[in-house]
């Protein structure tokens, strides 16, 4: 394991906002192709560590390294390199969704395409193979040209998931995925989550330890901002997760 | 009629699965979509196109031009003398009260109204004569609310002389009519679970009306309520063409005469005016917490932001005593309504309009108008639009979300676009049709074009900041996800924020070209073209069966392509 090179870099990491500090000294490294939970109560800083780890939020303190290279100082064409190779799935989706499901699939390689192959697509888009091959292993071979808003909620997360695998990344962060979510479904789109990149790296937040357990290989709990337990699933005990949960 | 506002239920419904699997959407039929949508588009603005250049290919008026340098040339010089500007200020007040007493009478009608259309308030079967009413009531608002507010004026004027009343009522009736459609669209819009409580439990209706739908659809009304001011006081600017008084008869006057610094004068004070009432009713609205009128054009009035504005709130307390100051001011009084002479003048008129009577002509004449009607409308929306595209997206303060805040200059440049942008719309749309045509016939020959061209720059204004402030509320969170996974800023924009932001400008386009037709009345009492034109020339002489002829005809025309937009709006959406 060990071996593995790094995907994810903390070293005395903080954030805030204003006077309230959302994440403090946070040192942590994950290595590819593990798969991470991260737990802990609303407001215990889960979603701004993804927004820290895809860049949509700079550190207030310490320094975030993806990929075994800084985040900060970059020329905008580096860092738009370096975020290719990391997919996010938001817990309000981000689909588009006046338009087209392909179109919302294809979103995937906007960032790979260059600027004409782009523009066609976008005024004119094709269903081809790997669009295709996307949508069907969702499930939605059906829905190639439906219109994102008309799909259920569950049906534009799995519209979601086919954009993430148009776009390959390395690095797959998730927001709370299967908040909603019967236990079977739940486990569907955990499934298809981790078959985004099989050889990635997942960081999903989660409020069901269960779920980690079947899905995850290494679990973090977050408690007011800080890192309370880092431990392979395994050796998760229900005292740390009591203490999670607890009151304050 | 000006902004005319529907409020559109939102019927999309979820079909189950196995529905879809039967209604499958095929790439061709997705193709197929857009070649019609493109057809759709195409088809009538070169048919408009080739109907409007006259057979000589003599458009461009040229003794006309020195006029229109001359208007340009006074630009810098209006007349600012202590006397006209007494004149003007009056001539302010006039349209205030006008505006506001129209506002009031049609809030009655349309509250009255709004429960005849209302389904909930009717959710009783009633016994069959009281159906039949609401039926014929229902059609009856239909009715009123076709005629344009100049084309009431001009009929009111024939009975009632030049009486305040006119400018008050031609407001009050059409303008009732609409609100009435949208409050009772508001009413079944509401849960219904009081309203049917207290009827179950044995409540007579008026009672539970003003227990249970009343307080709930307030907030709604009175947001409404200064909307429609809003829009009342740029048609009492519209009625000054009739001689009602007020701003729009002293513009139009001045226009006539050919004093171009006037001109200038009065229409500054009608972009100001017209400036400070569309801010006083916007925070108001913002205060309670239904906004712009954005959301009252496209039925989205919920989850509307609110911002809270003290101000806006205790002005909102001179509403009554302001309504009672017109009332003495304008001496309106009702009693002209039920005098003899008036009964007589009515019965003497609906006697001389029927039975109704072909134009000399006969049908090619109505049919005709009724071409170059629609041809105008088609023209002026395409004017229309592409105003919008030039002018909106700089109107758009696009919300820049994790982006990197710009620089102080860029910034600066931007803010600056946008309030010259802004600007520029709430000229175009202040300054009435009347008097963009006015203009328009001093550079053309008379025809569908110089009316298509007014009305296109007074739509334009108008669509122009409807669609801005629609771009404003465009999500911009697809946008910096796609920027998130390294996609290049202009494209992230372009297939993100360019969708739905289309899907407005067609929706708004669509909805305002219902209200063109209807408008071109407008710009046709002033010469252009059209149906308006034969109105106002056969009112000049008393023909009064051919009048009724073309109002019958411009009903039609009205309702039928209300119907086309309505039909062509839900496939927009599908």
């Amino acid at each position: 394991m060990t071996s593995r090179p790094v995907a994810v870099r903390l070293q005395g990491v903080g954030r805030r906002f204003g006077t309230n500090p959302a994440l403090s000294g946070l040192d942590l490294t994950i290595r590819t192709g593990e798969r991470v939970a991260v737990l802990g109560a609303s407001g215990a800083g889960k979603s701004t560590l993804l927004a820290l780890l895809n860049g949509s939020l700079q550190p207030t303190e310490g320094e975030v390294e993806l990929f075994g290279g800084t985040t900060a100082r970059l020329r905008a064409r580096q860092r738009r390199e370096l975020q290719r190779r990391v997919g996010t799935i938001s817990q309000d989706l981000d689909l588009i969704e006046q338009v087209r499901v392909l179109h919302n699939v294809n979103a995937g390689r906007l960032g790979e395409w260059g600027t004409a192959r782009s523009l066609i697509s976008l005024a004119w888009p094709r269903p081809d193979d790997r669009a295709c091959a996307a949508v069907a292993s969702v499930g939605l071979e059906w829905a190639v040209h439906e219109r994102t808003e008309r799909l259920s909620g569950g049906e534009r997360q799995r519209v979601a998931i086919a954009r993430l695998l148009l776009q390959a990344p390395e690095l797959v962060l998730a927001d709370e995925p299967v908040a909603s979510l019967d236990p079977t479904r739940a486990a569907e789109i955990l499934g298809l989550l981790g078959a985004v990149n099989p050889v990635g790296t997942l960081v999903v937040t989660l409020h069901q330890p269960l779920l980690a357990r079947e899905h995850c290989t290494r679990a973090i709990g977050l408690r007011a901002g800080r890192l309370v337990f880092d431990e392979p699933i395994e050796r998760l005990s229900t005292e740390q997760l009591d203490e999670l949960y607890a009151r304050a | 009629m000006t902004d005319v506002l529907d409020v559109e239920v939102d019927d999309r419904e979820q079909p189950s699965p196995s529905d879809r699997a039967a209604t499958r959407v095929t790439g061709r039929r997705v193709a197929g979509r857009r070649v019609v949508g493109l057809l759709v588009v195409v088809v009538p603005v070169l048919w408009s196109l080739q109907r409007v250049v006259p057979d000589n290919g003599a458009i461009v008026n040229r003794g006309g031009l020195p006029l229109i340098g001359d208007l340009l040339g006074k630009a810098l010089q209006p007349r600012l003398d202590a006397e006209f500007l007494r004149l003007v200020l009056d001539a302010v007040g006039t349209t205030l009260a006008f505006a506001a007493l129209g506002t009031a009478g049609a809030l009655v009608i349309g509250v009255l109204g709004g429960l005849v259309l209302s389904d909930v308030a009717w959710s009783r079967r009633p016994p069959l004569p009281v159906r039949l009413l609401r039926l014929a009531l229902r059609g009856l608002l239909v009715a009123v609310r076709s005629i344009h507010e100049l084309v009431w004026a001009l009929l009111l004027v024939s009975v009632l002389g030049l009486d305040p009343l006119v400018a008050v009522l031609a407001i009050a009736l059409p303008f009732g009519a609409q609100t009435a459609q949208v409050f009772g669209d508001t009413f079944d819009g509401l849960p219904v679970g009081a309203f049917r409580a207290l009827r179950d439990a044995g409540t007579p209706a008026v009672p539970a009306v003003a227990f249970a739908l009343l307080p709930a659809a307030s907030p709604l009304m009175l947001s409404y309520s200064f909307y429609r001011f809003e829009c009342a006081v740029r048609s009492t600017v519209l009625l000054g063409a009739v001689g009602v008084g007020g701003l729009g008869q002293e513009l139009v006057v001045s226009l006539q005469s050919r004093n171009w610094d006037e001109v200038w004068t009065l229409i500054g004070g009608v972009v100001l005016l017209s400036a400070l009432v569309d801010l006083w009713s916007t925070r108001l609205r913002g205060d309670m917490a239904v906004a712009s009128c954005t959301d009252w054009s496209g039925g989205n009035t919920v989850g509307v932001r609110r911002t809270h504005s003290r101000w806006a709130r205790w002005s909102a307390i001179a509403v009554v005593p302001g309504l009672l100051a017109a009332w003495f001011a304008t001496g309106v009084s009702l009693s002209g309504l039920t005098d003899e002479r008036t009964v007589r003048l009515t019965g003497q008129l609906v006697d001389d309009m029927l039975p109704p009577a072909l134009p000399r002509g006969g049908w090619p004449v109505v049919t005709g108008a009724v071409l170059d009607t629609l041809a105008m409308a088609v023209l002026a929306m395409l004017i229309a639009v592409l105003i919008t595209l030039a002018v909106a997206p700089c109107a758009t303060a696009l919300r820049r979300g994790s982006q990197a805040p710009a620089s102080l200059p860029v910034r600066a440049a931007r803010g600056t676009a946008w309030a010259l942008a802004r600007v520029v719309l709430l000229v175009l749309r202040s300054v009435p049709p009347t008097v963009w045509a006015v203009i328009a016939l001093l550079a053309l020959f008379p025809g569908v074009l110089p009316g298509a061209l007014a009305l296109g720059v007074y739509t334009g204004g108008v669509l122009g900041r409807l669609v801005a402030e629609s771009w404003e509320s465009v999500n911009t969170s697809p946008r910096d996800a796609l920027a998130r996974t390294g996609v290049r800023g202009p494209i992230a924009t372009i297939a993100a924020v360019v969708p739905p932001s289309t899907q407005q400008l067609v929706t708004y386009s669509l909805y305002r070209f219902e209200i063109c037709v209807r408008e071109t009345a407008v710009v046709g009492i002033v010469g252009a073209a059209g149906l308006g034109r034969l109105l106002a020339e056969n009112l000049n002489f008393f023909r009064f069966p051919i009048v009724t002829t073309l109002l019958l005809a411009s009903f039609v025309v009205s309702v039928g392509s209300e119907l086309v937009s309505r039909r062509l709006r839900r496939a927009v959406r599908a």
